[in-house]
């Protein structure tokens, strides 16, 4: 009992409220948002979200800017505040904005936005076909999407494995709820969500798991701590390579890194477009970020242990990828495969494990998700009476149809395959070289290869929409959408080209992000 | 397991034994019941048991907070739940077991085994050499919930706070995905009973037949002409009525009462 | 060591004792008058019947009630710590936790005023 009586004395901790501003911004609008649902009339729900989100997002990312530089582990350890951290931050919030553009559009579905009116309305019900007439819109989605954005920040700046792990599950819970809730084909949307949410639970186990492996061997989950415990050659080498391998599987698991990609085409299919976008282009960001923090920070010792693990990974997300791609006849399903075979050749960057490893990646994670919010962005105005047109063949002779659409789309499609002049070769040209400076020449080649098939299902959409006859009157039309999603696109495109065509202006700001720190 | 035997033996008290013996038999049993049981509902009885066995071990082992939160936590609230999706889905729903995708099975099990395989080689590999015990622990900031309480609210006070937005999350998307919202303006008190009186039928219904034989509200009321009447039946019970029934056996007893006639011999005597 | 553990044997004996007493003294000790209506098993108020196919499902606004149940029994977790160690952690852990229980709140605002709370 008498310790009890010396009970050790607590000093406040120290939180560095100005450097977590970004996170702490989009979690307080989020809180608001959540309020506005409550207490705000139906009808004014809409108008005021929007303004908190578009809002929120600036302000999340002139807090970014304001800190640039920044160089600290914040918050009692739990935040890594370093270049690549603001960095990866800065583009999750600009992505995210791109992606809220295309979330608010409500004008090429006459029935109202791109969600469910009431998703816990049985599909095909009298409730849905109600609340349908009535034009009542499932305004919730916006802080479901502003914590998962919240979480998306802190995601890449974690510096220790349980802060690392909240932040997953934050990104994670709000998707698993958005993916259920698409206004067409519910029971798809439903599907969609059950095992995006499942699978997901699964990967999050595995995580835990390794960040309780890891525990044992270096007795703290900080990735600073783990990183000296493997200086000092502490314990085991058993338990790290399998903690190692149970936190990475976490981790590719919301890359979508062969062989844990199943859910992704499903999921990428099923959702909301928007979030579809959303999705694929911030989520990547995010789990990258935090793969490359915890294998350059707290593993960057044992790189020689994990390579060939990484190298299998990513040479066989690159070839499956690429391989299913090939055989797709539905868009979002392509462009899900699409999505898999990227991720393979963003692991080249991770594999690296140099400096240019680092910014390439980021590089091209940048690239690819802008390309990928406008390639979704675009999927949602190809329409048919039914909702989308997402077959291959519906999309035959758009370019007859809608020129500038289609080319818009087009150059998206270029810059997935990496044409130079598009920021998809800048992005891969980033990560290729530093893959050969960092000593990854094979999967470099497999990379090539893949690239180069991969480049033959982008260039036949291409020729599909250019270079066949529009099936006569199959009802494919392309919808002029609000400003909303023609500034969504207008960004996409005018990034794209710029990235592809002034590189060094990224690549610079990548560069001066440095390494992170330990 | 050796090194379990060991660790035991060298813990010494005896009472501590029992326990450990005692529970660990009732946490085994239940996580291979939940295994065997083809009901889903039993399967959660039988976890539920293991997570108290488990509980009542945190506890002697110097972990209250690990053995409060098993408690509260996870046999508490999270089996509940599990109950809760179990009604959802129907109670006597009983697992599917066609396998669907071909050698899902076997793949499985290979995978298994050698996931287990890895595991037991690292974790008979834990070092120890940090390891200070339960105990040391404990004593640092004098007491186990004070030292959790030092972490959470210390070292990891932002994801602390940062658990508040899974907490929401989760609530929000209950309400997203489940609960229905009204679309049509709720009936006040004065409309319910103006339709009523529109209906033609503003009186009550008639009782149930609970009264001399049997004491089921699902059992029909009679009409004075003696024919059962299913409107007495309360109304979610009248879907059932196949399975509810009127005994014909009973109604004729009870008419040949109503006509005067002698207490037929069957009937229960000592009703009062 | 071994007679800490007296206690927890004595009330589980106890406990077992009492269960048994209760199910075994009635027919012993009380009166056996039987009839049929006094034989029928008493549930709810309806006959006992078999199951309906599918098991009889719950309607799903159990779910919701028990899953927002949940999110605030979590709460628990964290509340548990705090009152153990309040007096050490003195002001500051109090605006802690408040932070965290108004910020809980809010959901709790959200599923009041959209009808969450109402059964019907």
């Amino acid at each position: 009992m008498s310790s009890l009586l010396a009970a050790a004395s607590f000093d406040v901790p120290t939180i560095e409220y100005g450097q977590l501003s970004p996170m702490l911004i989009i979690f307080g609008v989020a809180v608001l948002s959540l309020l506005v649902e409550a207490f705000a009339p139906r009808g004014s729900r809409r108008p005021i979200q929007l303004v908190l989100v578009f809002a929120g997002l600036a302000a999340a990312f002139a807090a970014v800017v304001m800190i640039r530089g920044t160089q600290h582990i914040a918050a009692m350890g739990s935040v890594a505040v370093d270049g690549p951290a603001l960095f990866m931050q800065g583009a999750i919030l600009v992505l995210a904005f791109i992606a809220a553009l295309v979330m608010a559009e409500r004008q090429v579905d006459p029935l109202g936005d791109a969600f469910a009116p009431r998703a816990s309305a049985l599909p095909g019900s009298t409730d849905e076909i109600a609340f349908t007439r009535l034009g009542w819109l499932q305004t919730e989605v916006w802080p479901l999407f502003l914590f998962s954005v919240g979480g998306m920040l802190l995601f890449p700046a974690s510096a220790d494995l349980l802060t690392m792990f909240v932040a997953l599950e934050v990104v994670s819970l709000p998707l698993y709820i958005m993916a259920g809730l698409a206004r067409r084909r519910r029971l798809l949307s439903q599907e969609a969500a059950l095992k995006y949410f499942v699978l997901g639970a699964f990967s999050s186990a595995f995580f835990l798991y390794g960040t309780a492996l890891f525990y044992g061997y270096a007795g703290s989950v900080d990735l600073s701590a783990i990183s000296d415990a493997l200086t000092a050659n502490a314990g085991s080498m058993w338990l790290v390579i399998t903690a190692t391998g149970l936190v990475s599987v976490g981790l590719l698991f919301k890359i979508g890194a062969v062989p844990f990609h199943q859910w992704t085409p499903d999921v990428y299919q099923g959702s909301p477009t928007p979030v579809t976008g959303f999705m694929a282009a911030c989520t990547k960001i995010a789990a990258f970020g935090a793969l490359l923090r915890i294998m350059y920070v707290a593993l960057g010792g044992i790189r020689w242990d994990w390579r060939p693990m990484m190298y299998v990974i990513a040479a066989l997300t690159m070839i499956v990828g690429t391989l299913f791609a090939l055989t797709q006849t539905d868009m979002k399903r392509m462009l899900a495969y699409s999505s898999i075979a990227q991720a393979g050749f963003m692991l080249v960057g991770v594999i690296a494990t140099n400096q240019a490893g680092l910014s390439g990646t980021m590089v091209y994670l940048v690239a690819y998700g802008i390309a990928t919010i406008g390639a979704f962005a675009i999927v949602t105005l190809v329409r048919d009476s039914t909702g989308e047109a997402s077959h291959l063949s519906q999309w035959a002779g758009l370019g007859r149809k809608a020129p500038i659409v289609a080319s818009a789309f087009a150059l998206f499609l270029l810059a997935f395959a990496g044409i130079p002049l598009t920021s998809g070769f800048t992005g891969k040209f980033a990560v290729f070289t530093a893959g050969i400076a960092g000593g990854a020449t094979p999967v470099v080649i497999i990379g090539l290869v893949a690239s180069a098939v991969a480049a033959f299902f982008y260039v036949r959409v291409i020729v599909l929409m250019f270079f066949n006859e529009p099936t006569s009157d199959d009802g494919v039309s392309v919808v002029v959408p609000s400003g909303f999603t023609t500034l969504a696109i207008t960004i996409s495109v005018a990034l794209t080209l710029v990235i592809g065509l002034v590189p060094q202006l990224i690549l610079d700001l990548a560069n001066q992000a440095g390494l992170f720190i330990r | 397991m050796s090194v379990l035997l060991a660790t035991i033996e060298q813990s010494g008290s005896t009472g501590e034994q029992i326990v450990f013996w005692v529970c660990a038999a009732i946490a085994v049993v239940g996580a291979v019941g939940m295994l065997i049981s083809r009901r889903a509902v039993h399967s959660a009885l039988f976890i539920a048991a293991t997570m108290i066995a488990l509980a009542v071990l945190y506890v002697s082992q110097g972990a209250p907070f690990l053995g409060m939160a098993q408690i509260v936590v996870y046999t508490g609230a999270v089996m509940m739940l599990f109950l809760f999706v179990l009604m959802l889905v129907g109670v006597d729903s009983t697992e599917s077991l066609v396998e669907t995708l071909k050698g899902q099975r076997i793949a499985g099990l290979a995978l298994a085994l050698g996931f287990a395989v890895l595991l037991f080689a690292a974790i008979g590999n834990v070092s120890y050499n940090f390891a200070v015990g339960i105990d040391g622990a404990n004593a640092a900031d004098g007491g186990n919930v004070q030292g959790i309480a030092h972490l959470i609210f210390d070292r990891y006070l932002l994801a602390f706070e940062v658990t508040s937005a899974l907490l929401i999350t989760a609530a929000l998307g209950a309400m997203v995905l489940a609960h229905r919202e009204r679309h049509t303006p709720r009936k006040s008190q004065r409309e319910q009973s103006e339709d009523r009186v529109r209906s033609g039928e503003p009186q009550n219904l008639p009782g149930p037949g609970v009264y001399a034989l049997h004491n089921a509200v699902g059992t029909p009321g009679l009409l004075p002409d003696g024919q059962p009447t299913d409107r007495s039946v309360p109304e979610p019970l009248r879907g059932v009525s196949a399975a509810v029934g009127v005994d014909h056996e009973d109604t004729r007893r009870v008419n040949a009462l109503a006509a005067g006639g002698a207490i037929i011999p069957g009937k229960a005597e000592d009703e009062s | 060591m071994g007679e800490v553990y007296l206690p927890i044997l004595v009330l589980g004996i106890l406990g077992a004792a009492f269960a048994v007493f209760s199910v075994a003294a009635p027919s012993i000790i009380g009166p056996r008058r039987y009839n049929r209506a006094r034989l029928d098993a008493y549930e709810c108020g309806i006959d006992p019947t078999p199951q309906p196919i599918g098991g009889g499902r719950f309607p799903i606004k159990y779910y919701l009630t028990a899953m927002l149940f949940i999110v605030f029994d979590i709460e628990i977790v964290f509340l548990y710590p705090f009152a153990v160690a309040f007096d050490q952690l003195r002001l500051f852990g109090l605006i802690e936790m408040a932070v965290f229980i108004v910020t809980v709140l809010a959901v709790y605002a959200y599923v009041w005023r959209r009808g969450g709370l109402e059964w019907d």
